[in-house]
């Protein structure tokens, strides 16, 4: 073997040379990716990125129910009215040039603008409105709600359209503007199996149909979706209203927060919003611009004295004893950073009627006393099942564990138990769950949503959770004030009574908003156009490179 | 030869079918609800819409006559409806299947070449510090969990330095090559597109790497072990008395020899690259049936479990029989019995 | 490697250890027994002397390596180098137990299928075909997310996972067993099954066990780890070398989170990795380096 030795020489030789080509023809083939960021600024007709963890459930407008569907929807199905970027709150028009709603609420009346027209060039008509309504209503899809309570759609002619309702709503409006009740051209959508029917949700077959094609009036088409990887946007060319700068937008699925910063700074990509405060903050490049935005999402813990498993009395002492015992400011800073706010109740900052509301605040003494009160001197253990997610930046496991031990220094012991999102949902909707974290984002921006979800008002889901399914627990006041509000056409009169509930909802001691997370906008810094809609998202046909 | 062959393709039915049995049941009687990716969570309380959803998806029907439909079905060869893509689990599968085999054939390519490397100047100067420092190599790869190693080599490689493209395929703003194979790189170079073979080799590099490392060892300790007992039997003596230079001697006799025990190794490595492609994709944003597979199992969704299932199954059956009639051409002293 | 690979070579020759030269005690085998040696030393008396508590935050969060935190500390401000040593606690007994259930529920089924013969043995056996098809971490995700998450349920997963290696693995010792002459003419002078067991197929049956436990050792504490790592494994606050990996994977910006955890696996699995190679050699001098 005394030669062998001198024969390895050539071995190792050989690999280097091979390694050294493969790198050479990879370097010559690939070209740099990295000037392509900040020069090639000016031109519209590079393709836009948005680096965003997907979370598409469909691309169906009637059963899409998503964040990122709302971004997808508005680009490519205009709704009868728009929202105002300036404020957020004041509608403005788009299909609709007009519209009207009678003094009691139960009555809308929609003009439709004549130029408006689908990207194939059909004109969009009242019976359009109607359909994709009814649509919405019959596929039974996440956001049918919607369109609960509608009496009847008529249309006088093709401009015009009168929704006539059972009940009063003010936040009918409301749901229109959001991106779920997009106007789809129902010739080409019945064509490929689409159905407004009663029975829409067993003979509707059109959903595939959605994941190649939209069907909208939007200012942007689908071009191609490939699922897990990217949605193409390609601008409607014919588009009647005031036509998008940008060519072609691309949304990138990028899972994590940590690779959509890295991209935005390489710019692989233009704009990221799902990167947490944190993470934001280490953000030092001329390139990428930084904006942190109060947004509607809010985490919160639920305490469900009804739950089976329950083994202490979670009586309303004990549920204001959890409340003083959590430190607010500690959690908003270990999950975010310090990129959040408090919230007082289960209606998310900027909501009408929260602005007057007092914050909670961290009183372990005050905490010590509730538990005595209420008939737990020692503390008490408790289970916290939650699902294991990673939303609006706040990381669960990371938010229970200072949870965990702030009320550990009350006496109160937390077991936690991160589970799939899925097996959540069984424990909630069954046996329920004594206590337990979660989050949510708005679907429209009424808040009579959180009333209907949060309240302790009858066939609100959080009502039976606390309660039992056959016995939820009831808060008579607020059943009554949500009604004066759903009645209520001025906003000053509704905004006085969203307070009231919002004081009512603090008293029940459900549902204990920990944090309101700010909303991190990271784009390149050629972008003009860039803001956070609330009931859209992000509008791409606003966007355009200086 | 011939009826072992046959003996053992009459018996993979047979397996599937239990597969699919095991599937069906393990994901059917897990304790979380399906509903909860076709309907929102709000929405469930609704008894309506949860109904219509139950219908429409078929879980109304009581479970044996879901398993029967479900197995009807299959061998018709419609795998359903996935809960989650709301397209056909078997176009999801040809979707993602290329993504996953371009990677995991890169791997391959990177983990056998290296390791065959490896193995070789290890054995040649056994216990010096190059046998040595070539098998803890190969181990260090071998004992890293990947998703860690591909966490660190894309910190490194990307964020700071710079050297290699981020995750994804390509890059961000680039369109595909036209869809031959699915696999970038090769249909790239069908239609003779060397600049996106290049973005896609790039792309390529750093996870391939992470993935090939980790099977590398396996490779190159057989290849070692069995060069060594090779390169003591009397041929490869005589072929030394015979005055034929070591080179030789190690490549055109010992080598060869040497190779039988490591295809077999080759074929089991395959199985378990595509289980470690599962973490690898799932870090380097790959879409293919390894990410499919989490996302699907987190969502609970049903026909894609059992698709990713079934798939899987088969991959494991064939590379398995695959390997064992190679080894048996290879070598024809071995009877398969 | 990658995500546990279960060693599916069972065709391990026998041999007898010899009493002549401890050619198996080379240096790789030396620094891996002293790696194991020394992460059990830690696990056993961590509690004595680690510098902080593993659950409490003790500094400023999010700091890098410093003389006060050699790791640095995480998000909620505990010191990364404390829960890494208090790792060890989760991840060596967990491979342990793994690795002992799945011996003896494997064996226990390999010898009932290798005695058995017939339609048992081929029943038992398909069914260690159909678990070995899944790949193992799909295997182990579908168990822990049928059972949820938590070390008891994914200790349960790691088992459904192994135990056919054992499985097949004995029942091949024992068809090679059973056509040996003495064997056969024990069982013509009247000898049981279970005797059969016990004194001819158990004894012959321990060396390939042992040396592929050893081995597998490693694998399991990664599968533990990928687990984990996916949220499928040890229940937070618990310092487990995965989930802290998983912690550090959404801020990776401060790598030092992930850094320990990791290179604490990487010396557990390569100690086990060169440990078991001695352990082959001094069982089975075949393959011993020359």
């Amino acid at each position: 073997m005394n030669d062998g030795k001198v024969k390895t020489g050539r071995y190792v030789a050989a690999l280097v040379v091979a390694v050294a080509v493969v790198a050479a023809i990879t370097a010559a083939c690939g070209g740099d990716d990295d000037d392509s960021g900040g020069s090639g600024g000016g031109n519209n007709d590079r393709p836009l990125v948005i680096a965003r963890d997907m979370d598409i459930n469909s691309m169906d407008p009637s059963r899409a129910y998503c964040d990122t569907c709302q971004i997808y929807l508005t680009a490519t199905y205009d709704t009868l009215i728009g929202l105002d970027p300036k404020d957020n709150k004041t509608f403005v028009a788009r299909v609709a040039e007009k519209w009207e709603g009678n003094a009691d609420r139960t009555q809308y009346t929609f003009r439709l603008n004549k130029k408006a027209k689908f990207a194939d060039g059909t004109p969009l008509e009242a019976k359009d409105v109607k359909w994709s309504f009814e649509r919405l209503a019959n596929v039974k899809g996440s956001a049918a709600y919607f369109m609960d309570g509608i009496t009847s759609i008529e249309t006088p002619d093709a401009q015009t359209v009168i929704v006539k309702l059972a009940a009063s709503d003010s936040s009918f409006l409301a749901k229109v503007n959001a991106s779920y009740a997009g106007i789809i051209n129902s010739k080409v959508a019945t064509a490929n199996g689409a159905s407004n029917a009663k029975d829409a949700d067993t003979t509707d077959k059109a959903e595939p149909w959605f994941l190649k094609n939209s069907a909208g009036s939007g200012p942007y088409t689908l071009a191609s979706y490939t699922e897990g990887a990217e949605i193409r946007l390609a601008r409607n060319e014919s588009y009647w209203g005031d036509k998008p700068a940008l060519k072609e937008v691309i949304i990138k699925q990028v899972k994590d927060a940590v690779t959509q910063r890295q991209q935005v700074e390489t710019g692989d990509a233009d704009i990221a919003m799902q990167i947490d405060p944190d993470t934001a903050k280490k953000i030092k490049n001329k390139n990428v611009t930084i904006k942190e935005v109060p947004s509607f999402n809010f985490v919160y813990i639920a305490l469900s004295p009804g739950a089976k498993d329950n083994k202490v009395d979670l009586n309303p002492k004990i549920r204001e004893a959890v409340r003083a015992a959590v430190d607010y400011d500690g959690i908003i800073q270990v999950t975010l950073g310090g990129g959040g706010k408090k919230q007082a109740a289960p209606i998310p900052n900027g909501f009408l009627g929260t602005k007057n509301l007092a914050l909670p605040k961290r009183d372990t003494a005050k905490a010590k006393q509730l538990l005595k009160d209420g008939g737990q001197p020692n503390g008490f253990e408790i289970d916290a099942i939650y699902p294991n997610v990673n939303v609006y930046g706040v990381d669960f496991n990371t938010m229970m564990q200072k949870i965990q031990a702030d009320l550990g220094e009350v006496g109160i012991k937390l077991k936690l138990q991160p589970v799939e999102f899925t097996v959540w949902v069984e424990k909630i909707r069954g046996d329920g769950i004594p206590m337990t974290a979660v989050y949510f984002a708005p679907d429209h921006t009424d808040p009579i949503q959180y009333v209907q979800y949060f309240g302790m008002v009858p066939g609100a889901p959080w009502a039976s959770r606390a309660g039992s399914k056959d016995k939820p627990i009831v808060n008579q006041a607020e059943v009554d004030l949500s009604a004066k509000a759903l009645a209520a056409s001025s906003d000053e009169e509704r905004e006085k009574l969203y307070e009231s509930i919002g004081k009512e909802m603090i008293a029940d001691a459900i549902i204990l908003p920990i944090v309101n997370p700010n909303l991190v906008l990271a784009y390149r810094s050629d972008l003009e156009g860039m803001h956070y809609s609330a009931c859209c998202n992000l509008e791409v046909q606003r966007l355009k490179r200086k | 030869m011939g009826t072992y062959v046959l003996r053992r393709v009459l018996m993979m039915p047979v397996l599937l079918l239990g597969l699919v049995t095991v599937a069906f049941i393990v994901s059917r009687t897990v304790p979380a609800d399906p509903l909860s990716t076709v309907v929102s969570e709000r929405q469930l309380n609704n008894p309506e819409v949860v109904r219509a959803a139950e219908k429409r998806w078929g879980l109304d029907k009581p479970l044996t006559t879901q398993y029967v439909l479900y197995v009807r079905n299959l061998l018709r060869g419609d795998m359903g409806t996935s809960f989650r893509t709301k397209q056909n689990v078997r176009e999801d599968l040809a979707a993602r299947l290329p993504v996953t085999l371009e990677l995991t054939l890169a791997s391959m390519a990177i983990a056998v070449s290296v390791g065959l490397f490896l193995g070789i100047i290890a054995a040649v100067r056994r216990n010096s510090w190059v046998d040595h420092l070539a098998r803890l190599f190969a181990l260090i790869g071998s004992s890293l969990p990947v998703f860690w190693t591909g966490l660190f080599l894309l910190y490194i490689f990307y964020a700071r330095l710079g050297w290699f493209p981020g995750p994804g395929r390509l890059d961000p703003r680039a369109v595909g090559p036209e869809k031959v194979t699915g696999m970038y790189t090769v249909d790239a170079l069908i239609a003779g597109d060397f600049a996106t073979f290049g973005d896609a080799l790039q792309h390529l590099a750093l996870p391939s790497f992470v993935l090939g490392w980790a099977v590398m060892g396996i490779i190159s300790r057989l290849v070692r072990a069995s060069l060594l007992e090779v390169l003591n039997q009397d041929y490869v003596r005589t072929a030394r008395a015979k005055g034929l230079t070591e080179r030789t001697v190690i490549v055109s006799h010992a080598l060869r020899n040497a190779l039988i025990p490591t295809l077999t190794i080759i074929g089991i490595s395959f199985a378990v690259l595509i289980t470690g492609a599962v973490l690898t994709e799932s870090i380097f944003s790959w879409p293919g049936i390894g990410s499919y597979a989490v996302e699907s199992s987190r969502a609970l969704d049903f026909p894609a479990i059992m698709g990713v299932s079934i798939l899987g199954g088969v991959i494991f059956l064939v590379t398995n029989l695959v390997t064992d009639m190679t080894y048996a051409l290879v070598d024809p002293r071995i009877r398969l019995s | 490697m990658t995500a546990g690979v279960r060693n599916l070579e069972t065709g391990l020759k026998l041999g007898r250890p010899t009493a002549r030269v401890p050619a198996w005690l080379t240096l790789p085998v030396g620094v891996g027994a002293a790696i194991i040696f020394a992460w059990v030393i830690v696990a056993l008396t961590v509690h004595w002397w680690a510098p902080f508590e593993p659950l409490q935050s003790v500094g400023t969060r999010l700091t890098g390596p410093s003389w006060q935190h050699l790791a640095g500390t995480d998000a909620l401000g505990r010191d990364v180098l404390t829960r890494t040593l208090y790792g060890t606690r989760s991840s060596l007994p967990i491979a342990g137990i793994v690795i002992a259930v799945a011996v003896v529920i494997g064996c226990a089924i390999g010898a009932i299928a290798g005695l058995f013969g017939g339609w048992v043995d081929s029943f038992l056996m398909r069914i260690s075909d159909i678990t070995l098809a899944f790949p193992p971490i799909l295997l182990a995700m579908t168990v822990t997310a049928s059972l949820g998450p938590g070390l008891r349920n994914a200790l349960f997963a790691m088992v459904v996972v192994w135990w056919p290696v054992y499985a097949r693995l004995l029942r091949a010792q024992v068809i090679s067993v059973k056509q040996q002459d003495h064997v056969t003419a024990a069982v013509s002078m009247g000898a049981g099954r279970g005797r059969l067991l016990v004194h001819h197929i158990l004894p012959l049956s321990m060396t390939p066990i042992l040396v592929n436990a050893t081995m597998d050792f490693g694998q399991v504490v990664l599968l533990a780890a990928s687990l984990s790592f996916i949220g499928l494994g040890a229940l937070p606050p618990s310092p487990e070398w995965g989930s802290m990996i998983s912690e550090g994977s959404v801020r990776f910006y401060e790598w030092w989170i992930a850094a320990a955890p990791g290179l604490a696996i990487l010396t557990v699995v390569l100690g086990f990795n060169f440990l078991g190679d001695g352990v082959r050699d001094f069982l089975d001098p075949r393959t011993r380096r020359r």
